[in-house]
Formats: structure tokens, C-alpha cells, sequence
């Protein structure tokens, strides 16, 4: 893999006889932050369950060794009483979760739960978590084997602006700068320009690739994202993130 | 009454039956809630008959052939639930009533024996044989070993599939393993409560307990309880009341759901009200 932790060549994946995903070829270097961006449905989450190994696909994918993810959202039953705590230790101990949370695993998973200041929802219900909770805690568990690669698949969608950016920053200092790798999925650009070393377009195949803001024009957006839509600049939002519309543009 | 704790007496059998099916359904049960494969059981259980009457037709030991064709059921299920554009329980209705008329049809063509047909619709206790209950005991050993050293990873399962496989989890292996093991339960449950109820026992354990815990070791601690605390209860109340001991075990099982979500909804609009 010499430098880099991600190789993707010509890379296509099918389900249920629609090709989703035509074509791609790219690499991601260590320490690199990546941002994946394109509209619904343009095959960014798709291609990130590939890499992870969850889809067929035909070309090479050649992925590091520890790779952590941060699912878009967790599709499942939030009556499951489970502690923060306990879903940590799924992935840090052996001994079945019945017989309690180890002494090893309660210290790890406190610790990755610090790293990402959530130390204080440690005993809190999993399904009672807001959504920019429950993003911190699976940033927590995607920390747990010191990744080289981190994928992170929409990892702000539900959480408001502000909350967004906090989350960002967060990735930025405890990840990126421990020489971590990130590959950020997001259908929105302006958020994810700020920490983003290289910027890559998807719509079913790789539209574009550069800097942020080389590609954060209405030509590019046009092109990626299709007509009808148009720059928006969230730091000169309202407060607190809240949105103009007078000027009638789209997020992207 | 006392018959039961006679090691020497026929009933003690019927007690160790009891005691082992209670043991391993109420040890998966909370796998069959927390993984949303309720409705899965309930096919493998109709697709016993099936397996049953071709036992019989073909000479062979029922529970044997049993465990084959339910097996079978499970896992074409989750090769259609893999391929097919159709929702899961669609798949499921299908398979269900498929496998359940299949089965009915065999045993009047073929079996003619109603009584045999009946006992594995509702279950028939006493017709427990020491080899079922040595049956139901090593199945019910095999289970609870092999869900302990596979538990945090089928738990981590249910909670994301791809969360699973980014942490090198082989979900489709561990997904077979979770089919095989519970089509081989419920074959085995199905002698005790019969097939129309089986399900029941792999599905209130934990959904009783789950109204109440408030972790997951908890939940594992209460479903547990309450598969053996029913079982015990349809045994000795069925049999002193001379009610058919299966649906009383459900009855039991079902008593211990309400109270919990009574409990539980009282529960949670004191804690909305604080």
C-alpha cells in the first residue's frame, strides 16, 4: 500500500442489476481528510460499503488494516436497553456482555469516550442518545483500534449546524492530526471545506476532484449536483446555523 | 406435584424438559428481539411438520428430519431475504403458510395419524421420552455454549450490520450461524409447546424483560427468568389444574409480559412527569 491507506481502480458495484457505482479510481494517502460529496443517491454511501466489504464489486479495492466507520445512522431497535458503555465493550472484550462490562473494557471505552468528550454519557441509555450524541459515541467505537483509515458516511446528518461544526473540528484535532486517514462522506460542501485536504465529486462516477475551494463554484455544483441548485456560504448564516432562504438557494 | 423433583419418577423428565427448553430459549431470545428475526422462528416452526410427516412416510427418527427440512426453510429464507426484491416478511408469509400446508397435506395423505398431527400443533409434555429429553438437553448445552463465545459479536450484529463488518466481522457467517442455531432450537422446542406456540417462548423472554432492564446484561439476566420462571409456572399450575401444559407455559409467559409492560409504562410517565 506503500503511502497510501486507500486504493480504489476502476471500481464499479451492481445491485440488483442497477449499476450504482461506475468506474471509480482513486487513492487516499495517510493522514489525508477526504471529503466524498454528491446528491442523493449518487452512490457515496454505496461505495463506502464496498470498501468496507459489505457490497460485491468488480475492479480492486485496497484498504488498510484497521479501518474505522461511522455509520450514517444505526438503523435499530432504540427500546434495546444497552448502555453506551456496553455497546463499547461489544468490540473491546470477550467475555459475553451478560456477565457485566469488564474492568479492561470500562477503562478503554471511558477513555475513547473522553477523546471525543462524551465521557459523561457513559452510563446513558444507547437509544435515548440525541443524534449529535450518538455520532460522538460511534466516533468513540470507530477509535477503538486505532484506526489508519476512518470512513465517516454523512456522520452530522440530523445534527444542526453548529453541532455539525463542532463535530468536524473534532475530527479534525483527534483524528486527522494523529495521522489517521478520512474519507468524509457529505452532500454538503461548505460545511466540509474548512478541514478537507482534497475534495472528490461522485455522482454514480467521479465527477470532479481538487481543493474545496477550487471546487466550490456554480459551475462545479451545477455539474455535480445537477440544475436548480446554488452556492450557500453557512458562516454568514444566522445565528446559531439558522438558515436565510430569501436568497432561494439549495444547501449544497 | 411431588413426582416432579423424584429423580426415579417419569415426570422428572418432563421437569428437565421443561427446565432445558426454558434455558436456551430464554438464552436466544433476546438475539430473536434484538436481530427482528421473530417472524423467522415462527416459519422455521411451521416447516416442522413437514419435516415431521416425511419422518415418518420415510422411516426415519421425526426429530431428525425435523431439524433437516427446518433448517432447509431457514436457510432458503435467508437466500431469498439476500436476493429477492420482496420484504422480509412477505418472504416470510409465504414460507410460512407454504411449509404449514405442505405439512398438512403430508400427514393426510400419508401419516393418517390425527393424534401424532396434534401434538406437534400444540405440544404434547407427557409424550417427552428420556432419549427427547437427552435430546433436549445436549441442544440446549450446545446453544448457550456457543451463543457465550459468540455473543458480543451477534449482539454487535443487531445493533448495525455494517458497523459489524467495518469491525472485520464475517456478518454473513455469523448471520448463518444465528439460522442454523435457532431452527435447531425451535425443531427441539416444538415436543414441548408444539409448533403454533414455539415462537411465543423465543419471543416474550426478552420482550418481557426488555420492558424492564436497563442495560443489556440486565435484559439477558430477565429473560432468562422469565423463560424458566414460566416454564416451571405452566408445568406445575397445567398439571394441577389439568390444563395442557404447553399453552400454559405461553399463558404464564404472557402473564409475566403484561405485568412488565404495565410496570413499565407506569415507569416511564413518572420519569416524563419528573
Amino acid at each position: 500500500m506503500s503511502d497510501a491507506v486507500l486504493k480504489l481502480d476502476n471500481v464499479s458495484v451492481e445491485i440488483g442489476g442497477r449499476r450504482l457505482v461506475e468506474n471509480v479510481s482513486f487513492n487516499v494517502a495517510r493522514g489525508e481528510l477526504v471529503a466524498l460529496i454528491g446528491p442523493n443517491g449518487s452512490g457515496k454511501t454505496t461505495l463506502l460499503r464496498a470498501i468496507l466489504g459489505e457490497y460485491r464489486y468488480s475492479g480492486r479495492i485496497d484498504v488498510a488494516m484497521r479501518v474505522g466507520y461511522v455509520p450514517q445512522r444505526l438503523a435499530y431497535d432504540r427500546t434495546l436497553p444497552m448502555t453506551v458503555l456496553e455497546f463499547m465493550a461489544l468490540t473491546t472484550q470477550r467475555l459475553p456482555l451478560a456477565f457485566g462490562v469488564t474492568r479492561r473494557a470500562r477503562a478503554r471505552g471511558l477513555e475513547l469516550l473522553a477523546r471525543v468528550g462524551a465521557r459523561k454519557l457513559a452510563h446513558s441509555a444507547l437509544g435515548g442518545l440525541s443524534g449529535g450524541e450518538l455520532q460522538r459515541v460511534l466516533l468513540a467505537s470507530s477509535l477503538e483500534r486505532d484506526p489508519e483509515l476512518l470512513l465517516l458516511d454523512e456522520p452530522a446528518a440530523g445534527v444542526d449546524i453548529e453541532g455539525e461544526k463542532t463535530f468536524l473540528d473534532l475530527i479534525k484535532t483527534e483524528v486527522k492530526d494523529r495521522g489517521c486517514a478520512v474519507v468524509l462522506v457529505s452532500h454538503d460542501l461548505s460545511v466540509v471545506s474548512d478541514i478537507t485536504d482534497r475534495v472528490l465529486c461522485l455522482n454514480r462516477t467521479l465527477m470532479c476532484e481538487g481543493k474545496a475551494e477550487d471546487l466550490l463554484t456554480a459551475e462545479t455544483i451545477a455539474r455535480v449536483f445537477g440544475g436548480g441548485h446554488a452556492v450557500y456560504d453557512h458562516h454568514r448564516a444566522g445565528p446559531h446555523g439558522k438558515h436565510d432562504h430569501d436568497h432561494g438557494g439549495h444547501r449544497h | 406435584m411431588l413426582g416432579y423433583f423424584n429423580p426415579a419418577s417419569w415426570q422428572f423428565g418432563i421437569l428437565l424438559g421443561v427446565v432445558c427448553v426454558s434455558l436456551s430459549s430464554g438464552v436466544l431470545s433476546p438475539l430473536v428481539v434484538s436481530n427482528r428475526m421473530s417472524f423467522f422462528s415462527e416459519a422455521v416452526a411451521h416447516s416442522t411438520l413437514a419435516g415431521v410427516a416425511l419422518g415418518l412416510i420415510m422411516g426415519f427418527d421425526p426429530l431428525l428430519t425435523m431439524i433437516g427440512v427446518g433448517v432447509i426453510v431457514a436457510l432458503l429464507i435467508a437466500a431469498l431475504r439476500q436476493r429477492s426484491p420482496l420484504a422480509l416478511d412477505t418472504l416470510l408469509g409465504v414460507a410460512m403458510a407454504g411449509a404449514l400446508a405442505v405439512g398438512v397435506i403430508l400427514f393426510q395423505w400419508k401419516v393418517r395419524n390425527y393424534a401424532d398431527m396434534d401434538a406437534y400443533l400444540f405440544g404434547r409434555i407427557t409424550f417427552l421420552t428420556r432419549d427427547d429429553v437427552i435430546i433436549l438437553a445436549l441442544v440446549g448445552a450446545a446453544a448457550i455454549a456457543v451463543l457465550a463465545m459468540m455473543w458480543n459479536r451477534l449482539a454487535l450484529l443487531s445493533v448495525s450490520r455494517p458497523l459489524a463488518q467495518s469491525r472485520g466481522l464475517n456478518v454473513g457467517r455469523y448471520d448463518l450461524l444465528l439460522i442454523v442455531l435457532l431452527a435447531v432450537v425451535v425443531c427441539v422446542t416444538v415436543r414441548v409447546v408444539g409448533l403454533l406456540l414455539v415462537n411465543a417462548l423465543l419471543v416474550i423472554p426478552a420482550a418481557a424483560s426488555k420492558n424492564l432492564a436497563r442495560s443489556y446484561r440486565s435484559m439477558v439476566w430477565g429473560s432468562l427468568a422469565v423463560a424458566v420462571v414460566s416454564g416451571l409456572a405452566g408445568l406445575f399450575v397445567g398439571d394441577y389444574l389439568k390444563l395442557p401444559v404447553g399453552p400454559a407455559i405461553v399463558v404464564a409467559a404472557v402473564i409475566l409480559f403484561a405485568a412488565s409492560q404495565i410496570i413499565g409504562l407506569r415507569r416511564g410517565r413518572v420519569m416524563a412527569e419528573n
